[in-house]
């Protein structure tokens, strides 16, 4: 049972992680909703580079690089150019999809690393979700370029007029929230389950983005939404741990998609959309052209 | 943002909108660069670019063996990109077509099920009827499937692309659960695939191609006029061009999700009717469904070429099945990596997308008259603008 905790938690940093980013970006104006296709990229590359290298540091490396190199180009389309977010999001994700099918294919198979220890009974990189969870919930309500970061979210124009370089904390908080989807990435295919096969991620992408939506864009919340999906996803893999003989086998892993999906229903109740509406930024994926 | 060359000033500018054939050059564009980026995959294995598409396009439509399979998996993608297109017209995103694909296929089988087509491949069943009930129940699948995500956007404004993809996770292993280690739909001998279909209940063919070629034809030209010429296409455009307006105008929006979904899935459904029960070789549900599930991607990447246009999909979707089955066909030739298609799909996506944003950037020339030197007079200051 506490193995099954153990790896649960490390499910959880990967949501965690990936989340947080997003969450960052979304607090922004930025919406970014190729996840899956940023952490397909990060987590491939960095799955081959460590392969090749016996190193997991190098892994990580290459895993943050791609995601704030992607991270770059949809702020280019996004920001610079003022294009359609949601289809920015859509080529990445598909982009990472193709490419990494086909670039990927030959390192098909385990890892073969040393399995990465554990730090005091946990997970390590869930204790740098926990690290990180606190330190973005501090950086945007306890500091100054915090409250900077929202009010570009909320209103670009009033806070360009009030002196804020939005153009500028928006590319910032692309990059950056690229990295950590990057990071996820690589905690996926590095750590979690370092099998490389083809479209191993199976959705986590797009699960990570459902945690912002139900979080309220509350760092604390994405990480117990985190920590209930790790959980979730689990049992999904052993149910007999819980309801021996009830389904098949297949059908239980159906179950955390389902959820994900019962839980958007009921977050729209009326109790909900009031609180969702005014948490959600006003600016949230609109384009915004500076006045000349 | 301007650049002066000698006494030439080149100015970037936006365009408010673009003109139809604006952004029909930029998808035209866009895929042949995407054609020509992959093309290096096949540079790194030591072959000629020209060369390899010289014989995809050999194969894949020239050849007694490749066309029917190009057609085939033309359909197939077409069908997927009205699934896409229908929606996307109303601006929503409808990333559900393999869900959708396999909730029809699934449908069509349960009907054979019905029955009782697992007992032989033999079993004297009535083709008759059973066929046309077969594509109806995938029709049904694939839009009762779709009408789900169509519904919660319509009536609870629950994000639609992320329950579509949840609902793709969700039919992915309820057709595992159904032919895989003892579901009802297990084949009898095979292992982890379904059951085949018996002789009378697989699809006829004329030419050489099964009817839901033909039918899918029929299909295109019924959903253009639905599109352009009906109240629910206008409808329909109207809702993805200003919600809000719409509503004003007094458009239903909890229905009008719902249809566009409905429809669209109606249309996923068939695909997975065409591509598991009518297209020669298959006739069942086979162990690699979901790499047709993916597949059904190329639907999307269609519809965004050809700029939502139902007609416009039929050579864009051509051209895809032509490369996909050439590709495969390659593939073995050249012994590239598995996937060389979906490298192409992902290339294509990032291009087409940023073309058609590019596209809305224009380079103006404007030559300037040298104009006399300004006499500057001692003690004026010239302070220049940061912004030029």
């Amino acid at each position: 049972m506490s193995n099954l905790l153990t790896i649960s938690l490390a499910a959880a940093a990967v949501f965690a992680i990936a989340a947080l980013g997003e969450l960052l970006e979304q607090r922004a104006g930025i919406l970014n909703v190729g996840l899956e296709g940023v952490m397909l990229l990060s987590g491939t590359f960095g799955f081959m580079v460590a392969k090749t290298t016996g190193h997991y540091l190098w892994g990580f490396l290459v895993a943050l690089a791609i995601g704030a190199l992607v991270g770059l180009i949809h702020g280019f389309f996004s920001i610079t150019l003022g294009s359609n977010q949601v289809v920015n999001g859509m080529a990445i994700w598909i982009f990472g999809f193709g490419l990494t099918t086909y670039v990927g294919y030959p390192y098909t198979g385990p890892l073969g690393l040393k399995q990465f220890p554990n730090l005091l009974g946990l997970p390590p990189f869930f204790i740098l979700a926990l690290v990180l969870a606190g330190a973005i919930w501090f950086l945007l309500y306890r500091t100054h370029i915090g409250l900077q970061l929202r009010s570009v979210g909320e209103n670009p124009a009033v806070a360009e007029s009030s002196g804020i370089a939005v153009i500028r904390l928006r590319y910032l908080a692309a990059v950056l929230a690229g990295a950590l989807v990057g990071l996820a990435g690589g905690v996926y295919s590095l750590i979690y389950n370092p099998v490389w096969s083809y479209n191993y991620l199976q959705g986590w992408g797009f699960i990570a983005l459902a945690l912002v939506f139900f979080s309220l864009w509350n760092p604390l919340l994405v990480l117990l939404g985190a920590v209930l999906f790790g959980v979730l996803w689990q049992l999904s893999l052993y149910p007999e741990l819980l309801f021996p003989n009830f389904f098949s086998r297949y059908l239980w892993r159906a179950v955390p998609f389902l959820i994900t999906v019962v839980v958007f229903v009921v977050m729209s109740t009326r109790w909900f959309s009031l609180r969702w509406g005014a948490a959600k930024p006003q600016a949230l994926g609109l384009p915004y052209q500076r006045e000349s | 943002m301007k650049v002066n060359v000698g006494n030439t000033t080149i100015r970037i500018e936006r365009r408010s909108t673009l003109r139809w054939w604006q952004s029909a050059v930029a998808s035209v564009l866009a895929v042949v660069v995407s054609l020509v980026l992959v093309g290096f995959a096949f540079l790194h294995v030591g072959a000629s670019p020209v060369a390899v598409y010289r014989e995809i396009i050999q194969y894949a439509f020239l050849s007694q063996y490749g066309l029917p399979q190009t057609i085939n998996r033309a359909v197939f993608i077409l069908l997927c990109a009205y699934a896409f297109i229908v929606p996307i017209r109303a601006g929503l995103w409808n990333i559900g077509m393999p869900g959708q694909v396999y909730a029809g296929m699934l449908a069509a089988f349960s009907v054979a099920y019905a029955f009782g087509a697992k007992t032989s491949v033999n079993a004297p069943i009535p083709g008759a009827i059973v066929i046309p009930l077969m594509v109806l129940g995938a029709m049904a699948g694939g839009a009762l499937y779709g009408a789900i995500p169509g519904l919660l956007r319509g009536k609870l404004q629950v994000n639609e692309i992320v329950t579509t993809m949840m609902l793709n996770s969700v039919m992915l292993w309820l057709v595992a659960h159904m032919i895989r280690e003892g579901g009802p739909f297990m084949g009898r001998t095979a292992e982890g695939e379904g059951f085949s279909l018996p002789l009378a209940a697989r699809m006829p063919q004329l030419w050489n191609l099964p009817l839901t070629v033909y039918a899918t034809l029929i299909l295109a030209v019924f959903l253009s006029i639905v599109l352009a010429k009906t109240t629910i296409g206008y409808q329909i455009r109207a809702f993805g061009a200003s919600p809000a307006a719409a509503r004003y105008a007094g458009i239903r929006e909890g229905f009008l999700c719902t249809f566009v979904f409905l429809l669209g899935g109606l249309f996923a459904g068939f695909a997975g009717y065409h591509y598991f029960a009518a297209v020669p070789g298959v006739y069942k549900i086979p162990k690699s469904y979901n790499d047709f599930g993916d597949f059904s991607f190329y639907g999307l990447i269609t519809g965004l070429i050809a700029q939502n246009n139902p007609i416009a999909a039929i050579p864009v979707a051509l051209l895809f099945g032509g490369v996909a089955s050439g590709a495969r066909f390659m593939q073995g030739k050249l012994r590239l990596a598995f996937g060389i298609d979906y490298a192409l799909l992902g290339v294509l996506m990032l291009v087409i997308v940023a073309f058609q944003a590019l596209a809305y950037y224009r380079l103006a020339l404007e030559r300037r008259v040298p104009a006399a030197v300004p006499q500057r007079e001692i003690g004026e200051s010239r302070v220049e603008s940061p912004h030029h």
